[in-house]
């Protein structure tokens, strides 16, 4: 479902992303792990158009991305890790704006838009009554997400979808994953929350500095690196243990 | 017989093009952002706020009314030269909000859109409303030049044209103008760039909206671009005065050449905009997505700030620390925020256009005559700077940062206010008088004359705390939307009639040799007026965050 190809990110002198190749097959929960900087924005804007690669190339759901990017935006949908909306919209109307773009006719995005209300709580009135300024983070975090989801892709970019999202909306959210990909579509999901990461994905790759450092499934991956979690992995992998240290360091000497 | 069901049709689908024309035009007349905005205020008639500019519009067209009985090109000149203004002030201001803005790729460039697609419906928003603005404009002068003086049938149609070929000459030069910024600078100065950009040209066109009446009331031989004033043909408004005279007024070989250079420059200029360079818009909106790190030569730049308020004597005047963290902040948003400087300068410049007019028309003369009350006027009228600066710079896009204030272990915002209004002083107030007094000595050569600033230099640090103490202003505090509402109408009309009578009281007290004692008393009474400010504002504490 998706295949990338040597992609390549370069912000004038500094690469961003570096060489990057991987292939995700249909009905796969892919976590997209790296930390601060590593690149994974960067690739996440990359595969679904909104970047221009410097160099390779990416299939999503059977279109190449340089030649055919507007058939690949047709079939992924996106959860940035802004959040952003237009404010001064109310929920309704943001969401029926999106349909609109996908080609969903008005009556068939009313039905998708009031199942997706009852997954999340959400109550019509305050889609309808309210400018998304005036909504909270976690709700408005549920209308992106809403947005991303509402012309059915195959192909689902979530880059930190949790944020703002309360403790029963986060467990909603997780299951609503696992069904989607249960479903055939491909999930890849960027988070630092990596319990969450371990628990929901199936495969996890790992990139730092815009390489590739590690791809397959969590389990086996902390098995063969005997490090007992994802997170003592990934911190091993990526130099958190000397920020562990620093830390210590740090709490022993500040003064204020 | 059989009954045969009808047809189940389809639903039809809304193209992507009328739905992102209805999304843009949704947003220019909401505003893009309702963060902070309580429900009751939040915009809730569309139609209303459009009937109501467009009314506003219409009202100031009538000012056309007095020049139908001049000929067709003088009628002309004037309808497109505020035209020109209003539609320049308008697209200049909304172009860089409209055409790139940095959230909106977030929430639409992963959408099956083309760069291209999203360009031309923004453009067409633009246009779309530009001509609802310029219809409201000209329909008085549409009326009188086809019904009264000179007036003709054809004058009606032929100006509709022009009206429209104008929206679509404006909208393509200010698009021409990103499309090249985006070509030659690059990402890295793209926002800076068009930040200088879109202040520059809004300034020029109040300037010139302000200007352009006066000079059409009194220079009436420089509409004859036949007799001489063969420079008038450079002007865009000319173009198209010659485009309606050719058609419908005198139809001489002038206005024909004119009309010709309105058609061919508009052609131009669409071409390059949206046929040569679209392409470069896709680019735009992806690079504005792209993160980069400003390198050391603007980090360095931007370091000369905090360093300057350390030395003397702006480390004296800011002695105590929020203060001067205040200070840097607010010169920080006044320099580099995009958003701030596109309402700050544009705000202030219509006001202070009327001082430097008064200085040159009293050029020359000195002794109690223009000259003198010119001068004093000008040093008067300097208390807008800080009363509408900080009026201006209590809203910010990021308002809701300025928790950090609330959250410190300060009782009240005075020592905020103090930072800011001294920033204000500092990087808008002082160079202004430097302007005034430079003009006002090299058009008097008379060093006398300075001294009549004084009154107005007297009242400043007054001028400068009124907006804290009375209207509760706590710099970038407040959501922009919230500006929009906001009346400050009522206290830049106080201080004006304030400034004219000071500036007159003064050029009288000059003339009469009481001036020194009026200064004498003007301080005293300034000073007591100050203190009481300052007292007041020490005693605020934070309001509660609503």
């Amino acid at each position: 479902m998706i295949s990338v190809q040597n992609l390549t990110k370069l912000f004038g002198a500094q690469t961003a992303v570096d060489n990057l190749s991987f292939d995700i097959p249909g009905g796969q929960i892919v976590g997209f792990l790296g930390p601060n900087g590593a690149g994974k924005s960067t690739t996440l804007r990359m595969l679904t158009g909104m970047l221009e690669p410097t160099a390779g190339t990416a299939n999503i759901a059977g279109f190449d991305l340089r030649q055919q990017p507007v058939d690949v935006k047709r079939h992924v949908g996106f959860v940035p890790d802004s959040g952003a909306v237009f404010e001064s919209l109310s929920g309704l109307e943001y969401l029926e704006m999106v349909a609109a773009l996908y080609g969903i006719p008005a009556k068939a995005a009313q039905a998708r838009i009031r199942q997706f209300i009852a997954f999340f709580d959400l109550s019509f009135e305050t889609l309808t009554d309210k400018l998304l300024g005036a909504y909270s983070k976690g709700m408005k975090r549920k209308v992106v997400i809403t947005s991303a989801l509402l012309h059915n892709p195959p192909v689902v970019f979530f880059d930190e979808p949790l944020d703002g999202l309360d403790a029963n909306a986060a467990v909603g959210f997780k299951a609503l994953i696992q069904t989607l990909a249960k479903e055939g579509k491909t999930i890849v999901y960027s988070s630092h929350i990596l319990d969450v990461v371990e628990r929901v994905c199936h495969r996890v790759i790992i990139i730092d500095k815009g390489k590739l450092l590690l791809d397959g499934k969590p389990d086996e991956l902390v098995a063969a690196h005997q490090s007992g979690s994802l997170e003592k992995l990934f911190t091993s992998l990526t130099g958190g243990a000397e920020l562990e240290r620093r830390a210590e360091d740090f709490a022993k000497t500040f003064r204020p | 017989m059989n009954s045969v069901a009808p047809p189940v049709l389809p639903e039809p689908v809304p193209t992507v093009e009328r739905t992102l024309r209805r999304l843009f035009l949704t947003l220019f007349l909401r505003g893009r952002g309702s963060r902070g905005l309580k429900k009751s205020t939040a915009p809730t008639s569309i139609a209303n706020k459009l009937a109501l500019t467009l009314l506003f519009y219409a009202l100031f067209g009538c000012m056309a009314l007095f020049f139908v009985n001049q000929d067709t090109f003088a009628l002309s000149i004037y309808l497109s030269g505020m035209t020109f203004a209003f539609l320049g002030m308008f697209v200049a201001s909304s172009a860089g909000e409209i055409l790139f803005n940095k959230e909106e790729g977030d929430i639409l460039l992963h959408r099956p859109v083309t760069p291209r697609m999203l360009l031309w419906t923004k453009v067409r928003v633009l246009v779309e409303v530009s001509l609802w603005l310029a219809g409201a404009f000209n329909l008085a002068g549409l009326v009188g030049g086809t019904f009264f003086g000179h007036g003709n049938w054809l004058f009606l149609p032929v100006h509709i044209v022009s009206v429209v070929l104008e929206a679509l000459l404006c909208t393509g030069s200010v698009v021409l103008v990103y499309q090249l910024c985006l070509r030659w600078f690059g990402r890295e100065r793209l926002d800076g760039l068009m930040t200088t950009a879109q202040v520059g040209m809004t300034i020029m066109v109040v300037l010139s909206g302000q200007i352009l009446p006066r000079v059409m009331f009194k220079l009436d031989h420089i509409l004859k671009p036949n007799e001489g004033a063969w420079w008038i043909s450079l002007l865009p408004p000319a173009w198209f005065a010659g485009f309606d005279d050719a058609f419908a007024g005198s139809g001489a070989s002038h206005s024909w050449l004119l009309a010709g250079l309105a058609v061919a420059m508009t052609a131009v200029v669409l071409w390059l905009a949206f046929g040569r360079l679209a392409g470069v818009y896709g680019a735009g909106l992806q690079a504005l997505n792209e993160s980069v790190s400003g390198g050391s030569k603007a980090a360095r730049r931007r370091r000369w700030l905090p360093a300057l308020v350390q030395l003397p004597p702006l480390c004296w005047w800011n002695r105590h620390p929020v203060a001067r963290a205040s200070f840097v902040l607010t010169s920080a948003y006044m320099l580099r925020d995009r958003d701030v400087k596109l309402r700050l300068y544009p705000g202030l410049a219509p006001m202070l256009i009327f001082p430097f007019i008064v200085i040159f028309q009293g050029r020359g003369q000195g002794g109690g005559g223009m000259g003198d009350f010119g001068v004093g006027l000008a040093g008067a009228y300097l208390g807008l700077v800080p009363l509408l600066g900080m009026g201006i710079l209590q809203y910010s896009q990021q308002w809701q940062a300025t928790d950090v204030f609330r959250s410190a272990p300060i009782t009240g915002p005075a020592q905020v206010c103090h930072g800011a209004r001294r920033a204000v002083l500092f990087f808008l107030t002082f160079p202004l008088l430097l302007v005034f007094a430079a003009l006002a000595y090299f058009l008097g050569r008379d060093w006398s004359q300075l001294e009549l600033l004084l009154p107005g230099i007297i009242v400043l640090p007054v001028y400068a705390l009124v907006p804290s103490c009375l209207d509760g202003a706590v710099p970038l505090s407040k959501p922009t939307e919230a500006a929009k509402s906001a009346g400050r109408g009522l206290w830049t009309m106080g201080v004006m009639f304030i400034s004219m009578a000071l500036g007159g009281l003064a050029a009288y007290a000059h003339h009469q040799g009481w001036f020194w004692p009026m200064m004498a008393g003007e301080f005293t009474l300034a000073l007591l007026v100050y203190v009481a400010l300052r007292h007041s504002l020490s005693l605020l504490k934070w309001e509660s965050a609503e």
